[in-house]
């Protein structure tokens, strides 16, 4: 078992390092160090200019360290088909659990000290404590951690009937009472609790894993939610297979959903329509895309500059939208339908075009609080109205038939 | 004549998976497409719903192609896929509707049809659910309710038997008889071989992309006289044959 924990963990890593390249590339290193220099110089100016025994310190002091507390989840590198093939050595499987929470808990260690290194000019400064007090601290913080995911191995047990014992309010409970004592009395005091609780949980759990059953559903459902998470992130940077959006009803959306008329020409809008709004990939595309627009022209001041970001921001939109027409073409009904491909277009490129237009509007709208000159406002307004119409009208029918003719 | 498929080659790639296969089905008849796993079944039904082309041959359905007028050859045609696919984005309702709306039937006359066949499948209270939310099962059901909404002309029904419970199983029997009797044709194929010797009216017995023999059950016991009475039998020393 901790055999096959280490097989998986070496995929794992191999994975993350594949991805982490792709992440890390030369601009996002570039952008990263001159980020992580501002941020140093401002806290060190901050630092400066701290008095000792400032009132709400202990208190920014507790917001961080109970949020750090809180990162680094476990990480378990379980698989779906683990409960079918991994049922027969249920019992086995604590070596595997305990061998993961040893991996979880190294990646967590290292950002609790990393966190605790930053911290400590601040609590020398603002709490006046000695070297001596920061480090008893920093142990409760590692204790603390510990603690921690000693409650994450447990809860794939079902060692407390329904209840979860990872559920993140006892985490925040079991943080603050450790974290409080120490920031306002003394660190000793938080040291001890730690000690005693993580030592507790420690002998509760030996006594009680052995005559359970693993919750193998909800354990791969965290899993698969963690590693989602992480999917995504990347996702931000490039193209991860992963992940495919959810989809959320929006009962409130409704209303703009029934102004498809259900008549036969009308059909692929119909599908088109609901899909766009429900599924959460393609319309969190649009919207992030849009409030971003909307965001960085608000602060944008000239007279050129918001008609050149507005025309970029639409055709990112248009762009991004394209791929979206191929949506259920793995479907087989779409091909089976007595439905003709120039009404798939007809109806996409009228989505395209009711979509644009909203953006456009919402960015002119900005632009005219922003910059209410006649020339930009003005600009703008006919830049956008030709942008859409092109986009929409003459380019992607032109994009879609090339698709249509790769189908084959 | 409703489907007639003649000498048709093809498959998914240049490599033919169907050698020259031709067999008709006749307004108002069932039809059954009996073969292992592998012998071209889904192939052949994935020509005729149009999703491959074939290399050669024709596929006619009352005398058009997909290629002469495809909308009007789709009309005509209404098709239960082995495993179930749904619109992840569409509730229950929704795919009523946009069913109705593809065929361009008449709503108020369809949703009459669509509420008596949703309270036979007791899938009646669950208009408003999303596909994620269906068990397999559910999601056959819904497969069927959305085919025999239409008025389609022919009706494909791939393995329709694993997976839907006895009593839906009964029910989808019922519901092919009576559109047999508006004069319907269907065609099935299938492995559960004993419901398949009661209900078909005839049978193509493919084997390793070729029409084996086709029949009724009296033809075939009379081409195979030896093999036995069943269809059961019948089938198997069709492929005994080809394994010596």
């Amino acid at each position: 078992m901790t055999e096959l924990f280490h097989e998986r963990l070496q995929r794992h890593l191999r994975e993350m390092a594949k991805y982490l390249r792709l992440v890390f590339n030369d601009f996002f290193v570039f952008a990263l160090l001159f980020f992580l220099g501002g941020l140093g110089l401002g806290y060190s100016n901050i630092l400066k200019h701290l008095k000792a025994d400032q009132w709400w310190a202990p208190f920014v002091a507790l917001l961080i360290l109970a949020i750090t507390a809180q990162i680094g989840r476990y990480a378990t590198l379980i698989e779906d088909a683990d409960r079918v093939f991994l049922l027969p050595k249920e019992r086995a499987m604590h070596a595997y659990f305990v061998q993961a929470r040893k991996y979880s808990l190294v990646l967590a260690e290292i950002v609790q000290v990393i966190v605790m290194f930053i911290l400590t000019p601040f609590l020398r400064v603002a709490l006046g404590w000695s070297l001596m007090e920061v480090i008893l601290l920093l142990i409760a913080q590692l204790v603390l951690k510990d603690a921690l995911l000693r409650l994450d191995i447990a809860s794939a047990y079902q060692v407390t009937g329904q209840r979860r014992m990872n559920h993140w309010s006892l985490k925040w409970l079991i943080s603050l009472v450790v974290l409080v004592p120490g920031l306002w009395l003394t660190p000793f005091l938080s040291f001890v609790l730690i000690l005693f609780i993580d030592v507790f949980s420690w002998l509760w759990l030996e006594e009680r894993w052995p005559k359970q059953q693993i919750r193998w559903r909800e354990q791969i459902k965290i899993e698969d939610n963690r590693m989602l998470g992480i999917y995504r992130f990347f996702n931000l940077f490039t193209e991860v297979p992963m992940v495919a959006g959810t989809i959320k009803r929006r009962r409130y959306l409704d209303g703009i959903l029934r102004l498809v008329k259900p008549t036969h020409s009308q059909t692929y809008l119909y599908l088109y329509s609901r899909g766009m709004l429900r599924g959460t990939e393609f319309s969190g595309l649009v919207v992030r895309l849009t409030v971003i627009g909307m965001l960085l022209l608000y602060f944008v001041r000239g007279q050129w500059l918001p008609i050149f970001l507005a025309a970029l921001f639409i055709y990112l939109i248009g762009f991004q939208l394209l791929p979206f027409f191929q949506q259920y073409d793995d479907v087989v009904f779409t091909h089976v339908y007595p439905l003709t491909e120039q009404q798939q277009v007809k109806s996409f490129v009228k989505l395209v075009t009711l979509i644009l237009a909203v953006a456009a509007a919402l960015l002119w709208v900005i632009i005219l609080i922003a910059n209410p000159t006649v020339e930009t406002a003005g600009g703008s307004l006919v830049v956008e109205l030709i942008e859409v119409w092109y986009l929409a009208r003459i380019y992607t029918p032109q994009r879609l038939a090339r698709a249509i003719k790769n189908r084959g | 004549m409703a489907l007639e498929v003649s000498h048709v080659v093809g498959g998914y790639s240049q490599i033919p998976v169907l050698k020259d296969i031709s067999f008709d089905v006749q307004d108002g008849e069932l039809v059954g497409l009996i073969g292992l796993n592998g012998a071209g079944k889904s192939t052949t039904i994935n020509h005729v719903i149009g999703l491959l082309t074939p290399h050669k041959g024709t596929i006619t359905l009352n005398g058009v192609t997909i290629t002469q007028d495809s909308q009007a050859y789709k009309q005509q045609i209404a098709y239960i896929p082995e495993t179930p696919v749904l619109y992840q984005e569409l509730t229950l309702r929704e795919h009523l509707e946009l069913t109705m709306m593809a065929y361009d039937l008449d709503h108020e006359a369809a949703w009459v049809t669509a509420h008596d066949l949703l309270k036979t499948f007791r899938l009646d209270n669950k208009l408003d659910w999303f596909p994620a939310n269906f068990s397999k099962g559910m999601k056959q059901k819904v497969m069927i309710v959305c085919a025999f909404l239409t008025q389609a002309k022919l009706f494909i029904i791939d393995e329709p038997f694993l997976g839907l419970d006895p009593l839906a199983v009964n029910d989808l029997l019922q519901l092919i008889e009576k559109r047999k009797q508006e004069g319907a044709s269907i065609l099935m194929s299938t492995h559960v071989l004993d419901t398949a010797q009661r209900y078909c009216d005839r049978f193509v017995l493919l084997h390793d992309g070729q029409v084996k023999t086709e029949g009724t059950l009296s033809e075939l016991q009379a081409a195979l006289p030896e093999a036995g009475e069943s269809l059961n039998d019948i089938y198997l020393s069709m492929t005994k044959v080809d394994r010596s």
